[in-house]
This record gives structure tokens, C-alpha cells and sequence, in this order.
């Protein structure tokens, strides 16, 4: 799979303001630890804002300029926060669910179809070698890890799909913190696996009651 | 806009209405939002370019940028909101925006790169990034409206797609 066009992809949605809130959430973050995406989303958008200075004219009927500065709905008071600490809070305060030894997920609770969840990983572990049911988007907030394909670190993404099968494992000196957009569950494979695939299978059957 | 920000000149602001009030208006109905709310939403990116001025960075962003991302935002929120999905961002938009680190200098190349991208790109290929991309219209509705197969729409776009991929590396 082409990751840079999936990458680019989420860029150009968010910038088109098409994606779903665990998306959008996802993205603001790549975009703040990332100054390559965030070029190439500035880039967009000045495109777009070409696209509005070039736009035909439907003029409002009912509407005067005097409307718009008199307007009590707009708050000027503004809160400014990164979308991390925004959505999530502080993250050691959360209560992270331990999935086995030295790997535990946080899962958000959000209105939308995408799953957005956090998951850290200690020094040194891994996760057994797995593929994944739907696209699957890893986003690297603290630390590293590294698999079959390279080094990820803060700001770098990884996009899995079904043909990717691969076995992560967290830098040793830093573990590493992500966050995570799945589209469907994940499958397993290797020595664990079954077991795992038993364990997502209960959760998504928990899921559906 | 120096002078809305640094007078709160309402005259000044009245020039910034005048031109881009129905454009923005225009953007609203172009992605099938209704007359009677577009002109709510026009007022309140509006309101939020007067209220908000002082956000306003001209080494970060074109103004046209800066008032296009309101239009998005609003446009964003207002779908939300019709379907029921409770959700709100404004404080990791204004986060990003003040986070934002750009120097003048780049600021220009941002627009040579514009400049480049308008010219290797056709008047087709530009009608269908705003049609996909500002409009948000579907492949069908821009075959339709282009009179071209719906096969030629999706392969053109991906087609544009890859070349974006290059301008934005």
C-alpha cells in the first residue's frame, strides 16, 4: 500500500473538513508533531483559500455587515489546547487498560465509527505478529518503536492494512506512547495468536451487546 | 485587517464583507447547505473573523486561508451538529493555528509554490480539486456535472491525487 497517499489523504480530508471526529482529532495531532505535514497541510489549505477568493458571488439577502460585528453568539474567550490534552487530559491520570505484560491501550470514547485509542508500550516489548482486519492508522506521540519495515518515532505515522503483517516492538530505552485509529479489529498470528484472536473476538462480542 | 485589529475599524471590516460575504456564502450552498442556513453560517464566520481578529497572523497564513478554515470549521460543525454528534474543537484549531511556525520567508515560498502548482495543472484538473476538495461533491455528482464517465472522474482524480503527492513533498 501507498503510504505517503494515505498519509496525504488524511491531510487533504482534514483540510476539505470531511473527517469524523476520531480522525480529526488523529490528524490535529500529526499535524502539530509533524512540520513536514503541517507544510503540506498549509500548502492545501492556501490552495483552498485561492479556491474562496476565486469563488462566484451568492449574495446573503438578509445580512449587513453591522449584523456580523453585532453578534453576541461568537465568544471572543478562548482556551487553546493541544488536541492530546484536549481530548484525553493528563495521560498518567487515564485509566489504561493492561492488555497483557507491558502493553496497555486507553480506548476514547468518542461519537464515531472509527475506533481512537492510545497505546503504550514498554522499554523493549512487543507485540506478537499480527495483521490487521481493516486499515489501521499509528501515530507516535513519545518514544519509538520499530518493525519489519523501520524506525517510527514522535510525529511519524505507520498505516497498516490487511496485507501487512508485522511484529512492532517498543524502543528499549524510551517505550513508546501512539495513538491509534483501527477501522476493524486486528488478527493475530504466531504463538499467542489464537489466544489474542479469542480475546478480541469476546471483546468485540461484548461490544456489539 | 491591521486596521480591524489594531482601530477595530468597522469601515475596514465592511470592505472584508463586501467581497468575501457571498463567497463564503456561495462555499455554504456549494456544499448543499440550505439558503436560510447558509447566511447564518456566512454571519457567523463573519462575526468570528471581527470578534477573533486579534487570531489573525499575516505571516502565518493568507488572509483568504485564514477566513477559509472559519468557513471549514463552521461548515464542520454545522454537519456535526445535524447529525446529532456532540463534539467540539475549537480549542485544538485555534492550538494548531497559534502552534504554527512559519517565517516570512517561507511564507513566500508557500506562495511560489501555489504559483507553480496553478501552472502544471490544467483548467480541468483545477475545476475538479475545487469541485472534490472545496465543493466536497461526490464522483457521481462530478461526472454529472462535467458530463464524463464516472470511471474518467475517479481515474483523473487519482491521477491529480499523485500529482499533489509530488507538489506537497
Amino acid at each position: 500500500m501507498n503510504g505517503t497517499l494515505v498519509k496525504n489523504q488524511l491531510i487533504f480530508d482534514f483540510a476539505s473538513g470531511i473527517l469524523g471526529p476520531a480522525k480529526s482529532i488523529f490528524t490535529s495531532t500529526y499535524l502539530q508533531l509533524n512540520s513536514n505535514a503541517s507544510k503540506a497541510s498549509n500548502t492545501f489549505e492556501n490552495m483552498l483559500g485561492e479556491n474562496l477568493m476565486d469563488n462566484e458571488n451568492i449574495h446573503p439577502k438578509n445580512l449587513k455587515y453591522t449584523d456580523c460585528i453585532h453578534n453576541e453568539n461568537i465568544q471572543s474567550a478562548s482556551n487553546p489546547k493541544d488536541p492530546v490534552i484536549s481530548f484525553f487530559g493528563n495521560l498518567n491520570n487515564l485509566d489504561w487498560k493492561q492488555i497483557y505484560k507491558g502493553f496497555k491501550e486507553y480506548t476514547a470514547s468518542i461519537d464515531d465509527k472509527d475506533e481512537l485509542k492510545l497505546i503504550k508500550m514498554d522499554p523493549g516489548v512487543s507485540v506478537p505478529l499480527h495483521s490487521h482486519g481493516g486499515k489501521e492508522y499509528i501515530l507516535v506521540l513519545e518514544g519509538s518503536f520499530c518493525d519489519e519495515f523501520g524506525e517510527y518515532s514522535k510525529g511519524d505515522i505507520q498505516i497498516n492494512d490487511q496485507k501487512i503483517k508485522h511484529t512492532p516492538i517498543a524502543s528499549k530505552d524510551t517505550g513508546c506512547v501512539c495513538l491509534s485509529i483501527t477501522e476493524k479489529d486486528v488478527i493475530f498470528f504466531g504463538k499467542y495468536g489464537s489466544f489474542l484472536n479469542l480475546f478480541t473476538f469476546i471483546k468485540s462480542f461484548f461490544k456489539q451487546k | 485587517m491591521k486596521r480591524i485589529q489594531k482601530d477595530r475599524d468597522e469601515m475596514a471590516f465592511s470592505e472584508i464583507f463586501d467581497f468575501f460575504a457571498p463567497k463564503i456564502n456561495a462555499y455554504f450552498i456549494q456544499n448543499r447547505i440550505k439558503i436560510e442556513s447558509s447566511e447564518e453560517l456566512t454571519q457567523e464566520v463573519l462575526s468570528t473573523v471581527w470578534v477573533k481578529s486579534n487570531l489573525y497572523d499575516s505571516n502565518k497564513s493568507a488572509l483568504s486561508t485564514w477566513i477559509f478554515t472559519i468557513a471549514r470549521n463552521k461548515k464542520v460543525d454545522f454537519f456535526r451538529k445535524n447529525s446529532k454528534i456532540n463534539f467540539q474543537e475549537e480549542d485544538i484549531r485555534e492550538f494548531l493555528y497559534q502552534d504554527r511556525e512559519v517565517d516570512p520567508i517561507e511564507e513566500n515560498e508557500a506562495k511560489k509554490q501555489i504559483e507553480r502548482i496553478n501552472n502544471e495543472l490544467d483548467e480541468q484538473q483545477k475545476i475538479m480539486i475545487k469541485m472534490n476538495f472545496f465543493e466536497n461533491k461526490s464522483h457521481k455528482k462530478i461526472a454529472d456535472e462535467l458530463e464524463i464517465p464516472l470511471g474518467t472522474v475517479k481515474s483523473r482524480l487519482r491521477h491529480i491525487l499523485t500529482k499533489m503527492q509530488e507538489f506537497l513533498r
